[in-house]
């Protein structure tokens, strides 16, 4: 026997040791260091998926739905019911020809931005989410698809929640439209996937967004290496909602429906846009540009085409003409010149003498009646809307006075209404006209802004303001589109216009006359066939326009009334402007005339 | 038959114990799966096991001096012809040529060679000096070379060792031994030292260079690069690595419940290694800290118990033989749980007992039957029959 039986008590000692270092390190890894391996593990096998809430409502002022979220069927694919075909290009394939086959079962051709190679991307990025593939099924689709799903198992319907706007067009630049994005979540860096959310592109959809959208939920996936959902049981109930999604909000405006489609009625088939507000509080009681789009066509997605058709469009239907679009406002800026000069200190009695032309120098004007108006005041200056007559006044007061009673209107500034894109306009001054044409300010220029032409722009919007204040005896209130809450107190006005209040009460009388008798008898008139003359059952005031632009082959007229009603505790303030019109009065004055009477009414006198 | 109940219940029942982990877990591993195959696995590792404990007892029963006298050359002369068989006809399996029909000539060989080498050095007139010591370097060459061919550098890896102890065990020329060892650990410590050089390089080709100079096999350089950096390539060769981690990290103190194993159900843990080599993974993800001690000891057990047989058998055979294979599981257990855990560089080794291989389930249980002979026919030191 030479071998030792001690030898086994070191080789069961160095067993043992060898087991122990194994232990040891085991324990660290296992109990020490578990809290690492689980969040690596978890960062591993979970993703999270988020979720958006159900979008708010959009109401006008009586709870009319103007934008609605309506269930939407649709059918999806579900990739983890493919992930037995292997790699990820069986899998496509698979899904592939599923695809065509299902497509010829439902009569449905198949989405073209669905191609192979999208069907690829999906299965390496996102496999744990469904492809939508068909959106908006009807229920004759979706019979077929129930009758035969047997055969598509990778195929399954759901209801997804799509935009509507029940009234189609009606008060579309106003609501604005929507698209699919990704939902905003600063909380969770650690998203991977996201279902899409319905997101406002423009208008008040895009401006309230944050409000409408409601709070994205959170919910936490497993998935296996290939980032597919796993499809056994007991991994299912590791599926955990970290936060339910809360809906959204539902947005109240202060637009009246009916006054909205009758104010849309009138701008049918021309280029133009109107304004009504409330001159009391600034609220927008309808706002139309024309022409118009229907937002419903954007859903569920807006194509290129559809897009680019729309923007590429000569009319613009899809520019918001009541904010973005400015125009010389021509006489209806007339009622401004006036109480810059009677702040100035002019005297309204004093006459002037209308020969039909105003001569300054080289500087020559023409009064549109060509005989003249003969000797005239302001209040008939107003009535029968004298050029000659503010151009002179302009010229007493000067630039100064006008440029500044303009501003105190808001003119060439934003308005600041609750809607995305506006234009400011232009009120221009010497220095404004250096800077943008080069040339110094002639005398003339004062003339011409005198009577609301030259450089002068304003956005309808801007003089539906100016008209309110006139209503309202010289308070400028933002104009606003979502309702005010009823436990908020009445808006209060911006600033109030530096004007006398009997300066404000002669130019508002000014006005009233050119609704009764003078450039805007349509307005508060209506002609019968047989010369009978309908009567706003109200009273009113108003004021033409009628800006000559362009020289030449593009020389047009842009027609203009703003109007408010009734004289004497007015409740409406319109701006309506038509593009390419005759004249103010004959133009726009009968529009006028409907959107009042709509109101209030009309009497055979 | 009595004479079975005075078997080492201890080494027999830990040996149950393992097996029927082993059972539970392959089961656990391959019901994640989709494969019927792979279902069914447990079945066959079970029945295997049957077969197996069959063999072990009739082994047992048969009188080990006479086993090895007859069959320990034949053995290994069969050992070496299939395993030059497997290198012609072999079927390719990751990477390695390792399978010939149903089964592994090199788990064949392993215990081949340890079978040979008790025989030859546990007999009276066996030669201990230099010349002694150049035989058994011969006896090991031969398997050791043609595994290595395969390439089975882990199966190698636990003969070599475990050949070794037995000739420290039968004393064969200390110094000889020692220049192994010390030229064993000087060329390991060679070839980490030049992985290690290499990946500290910062020029790409001078790396390459450095690399291609390694007479290793790439998969083996890229072996020990993960060993060396585990997060070098998270997603490609230190994947395994990074998820046994992860599977075993993840199972705390009390684990997640058997077939609850997350890395396992939702295939991070590969499905062609969850049941074989990684096993040990998924047994300490889903009985936790606590199942993977009730593991080893039941290994510690086991292997503790068989060298108590040995160093009480009164005979040289037994005792190097149950040297032989108590290493050889030794170096199995400690190597396979060391490189799910990142201690050693990966080395395709399974688990003893536990990995689904029927093969190596069954050789496992013959030199385990061999051992309970061992203790079943003690010798007294005098004893006439001793003297064969």
């Amino acid at each position: 026997m030479r071998t030792s039986p001690v030898f086994m008590v070191f080789l069961g000692a160095a067993f043992t040791l060898g087991i122990a270092v194994i232990t040891a390190e085991l324990w660290r890894l296992q109990v020490v260091d578990v809290a690492a391996s689980k969040e690596n593990q978890r960062r591993q096998n979970t993703r999270s998926i988020l979720i958006p809430g159900m979008r708010g409502r959009i109401l006008d002022r009586s709870g009319r739905v103007l934008a609605d979220s309506r269930p939407s069927r649709v059918i999806m694919c579900l990739p983890e019911r493919f992930a037995n075909k292997g790699g990820i290009t069986n899998i496509a394939n698979a899904v592939d020809s599923d695809l065509e086959r299902l497509s010829a079962v439902l009569n449905l051709p198949r989405p073209p931005g669905l191609t192979h190679e999208r069907i690829v991307r999906h299965m390496r990025e996102s496999s744990a989410l469904p492809i939508y593939v068909w959106r908006d099924i009807d229920d004759t689709t979706l019979a077929r698809f129930a009758e035969r799903a047997d055969e598509f198992p990778g195929f399954d319907e759901s209801v997804r929640a799509e935009r509507i706007y029940p009234f189609a067009s009606l008060a579309a630049h106003v609501i604005g439209y929507v698209g699919h994005d990704r939902p905003e979540n600063d909380t969770a860096p650690s998203t991977h996937y996201w279902e899409p959310e319905l997101k406002g592109r423009s208008g008040l959809e895009e401006r309230y967004d944050g409000y409408l959208a409601g709070v994205t939920g959170e919910q936490r996936v497993l998935v296996d290496v290939r980032g597919f959902k796993p499809r056994a049981a007991d991994a299912a109930d590791k599926e955990a909602s970290v936060r339910q999604p809360a809906d959204g909000l539902d947005l109240v405006l202060t637009i009246d429906a009916p006054l909205q489609y009758v104010l849309e009625r009138q701008l049918r088939g021309v280029l133009g846009a109107g304004v009504v507000l409330d001159p009391r509080t600034g609220a927008v009681l309808a706002m139309a540009s024309s022409p118009t789009f229907d937002p419903n066509e954007f859903i569920p997605v807006l194509t290129h085409e559809k897009y680019r058709s729309l923007a590429d469009d000569p009319d613009h239907p899809l520019l918001n003409r009541a904010t973005s679009g400015t125009y010389a406002p021509g006489s209806t800026f007339k009622p401004v010149t006036a109480l810059a000069a009677l702040d100035a200190g002019a005297d309204p009695e004093a006459e002037y003498n209308c020969r039909g032309v105003f001569t300054l120098g080289e500087f020559r004007l023409h009064c549109w009646d060509r005989y003249g108006h003969g000797e005239i005041a302001l209040h008939r200056a107003l009535r029968e809307s004298c050029n000659t007559y503010f151009s002179n006044l302009g010229r007493m007061v000067g630039t100064n006075a006008i440029v500044r009673t303009a501003r105190e209107f808001g003119l060439g500034s934003k308005t600041g209404i609750d809607l995305g894109a506006e234009a400011p306009g232009v009120v221009p001054d010497a220095e404004w006209k250096l800077a943008n044409s080069g040339e110094p300010w002639y005398p003339g220029d004062t003339c011409q802004m005198a009577i609301g032409q030259g450089m002068l722009l304003a956005t309808p919007l801007q003089m539906a303001v100016v008209c309110a204040a006139l209503a309202n005896g010289g308070d400028i209130y933002t104009p606003y589109l979502r309702a005010r809450d009823s436990w908020m107190p009445p808006p209060k006005p911006m600033r109030r216009i530096h004007a006398r209040a009997e300066d404000i009460e002669r130019v508002r009388m000014g006005m009233r006359a050119v609704a009764e008798e003078g450039t805007g008898k349509r307005v508060l008139f209506r002609y019968g066939e047989r010369r009978e003359r309908y009567r706003l059952r109200t009273t009113c005031a108003a004021k033409t326009g009628t800006a000559e632009v362009g020289r030449g082959e593009t020389r047009r007229k842009n027609t203009w009334v703003i109007a408010f009603a009734p004289y004497e505790a007015p409740t409406m303030a319109v701006a309506v402007v038509v593009e390419r019109g005759e004249s103010g009065g004959l133009t726009v004055g009968p529009k006028v005339h409907e959107i009042l009477a709509s109101r209030f009414g009309e009497e055979l006198p | 038959m009595r004479k079975l109940l005075h078997i080492d219940w201890i080494m027999f029942l830990s040996m149950i114990g393992l097996v029927a982990i082993g059972v539970v877990f392959i089961q656990s591993a391959g019901a994640a799966r989709q494969i019927a195959a792979l279902h069914a696995a447990w079945r066959s590792h079970a029945l295997t096991a049957i077969v197996g404990i069959l063999l072990y007892l009739g082994l047992a029963l048969l009188d080990y001096r006479k086993v090895l006298k007859w069959a320990a050359w034949p053995c290994f002369a069969v050992a070496m012809v299939l395993l030059l068989a497997v290198l012609g006809l072999g079927d390719k399996v990751y990477g390695g040529q390792r399978w010939l029909w149903f089964f592994q000539p090199s788990e064949i060989a392993k215990l081949a060679t340890i079978l040979a080498v008790a025989r030859f050095f546990g007999r009276k007139e066996a030669r201990t000096d230099f010349k002694g010591f150049i035989a058994a370097m011969a006896m090991l060459a031969v398997p050791v070379v043609l595994i290595l061919a395969e390439p089975d550098l882990g199966t190698a890896l636990v003969l070599v060792p475990a050949v070794l102890t037995m000739l420290c065990a039968a004393r064969v020329w200390i110094k000889g031994l020692v220049t192994i060892l010390l030229a064993g650990l000087i060329a390991a410590g060679a070839l980490l030292g030049a992985v290690a050089a290499a990946e500290r390089e910062p020029d790409r080709a001078k790396r390459e260079a450095i690399l291609a100079r390694i007479p290793l096999h790439p998969h083996q350089i890229r072996r020990l690069r993960v060993f060396l950096n585990p997060d070098l390539d998270p997603n490609g060769s230190g994947w395994n690595l990074r998820q046994a981690k992860l599977s075993i990290g993840s199972g705390f103190i009390y684990g997640k419940g058997i077939g609850k194993g997350d890395q396992k159900l939702l295939g991070y843990l590969p499905p062609s290694v969850s049941m074989n080599d990684f096993i040990f993974a998924v047994v300490a993800e889903e009985a936790g800290f606590r199942g993977a001690l009730v593991t080893l000891g039941l290994f510690l057990a086991m292997l503790l118990s068989a060298l108590r047989v040995g160093a009480t058998c009164n005979d040289d055979q037994g005792l190097l033989l149950i040297v032989g294979i108590s290493t050889l599981v030794f170096c199995h257990v400690y190597v396979n749980v060391a490189m799910s855990i990142g201690l050693m560089p990966i080395t395709g080794l399974p688990l003893p007992f536990i990995s689904a291989g029927k093969t190596f389930l069954v050789i496992l249980m013959a030199a385990f039957g061999l051992a309970q002979s061992v203790a079943l026919h003690p010798s007294a030191p005098d004893n006439p029959e001793n003297q064969n």
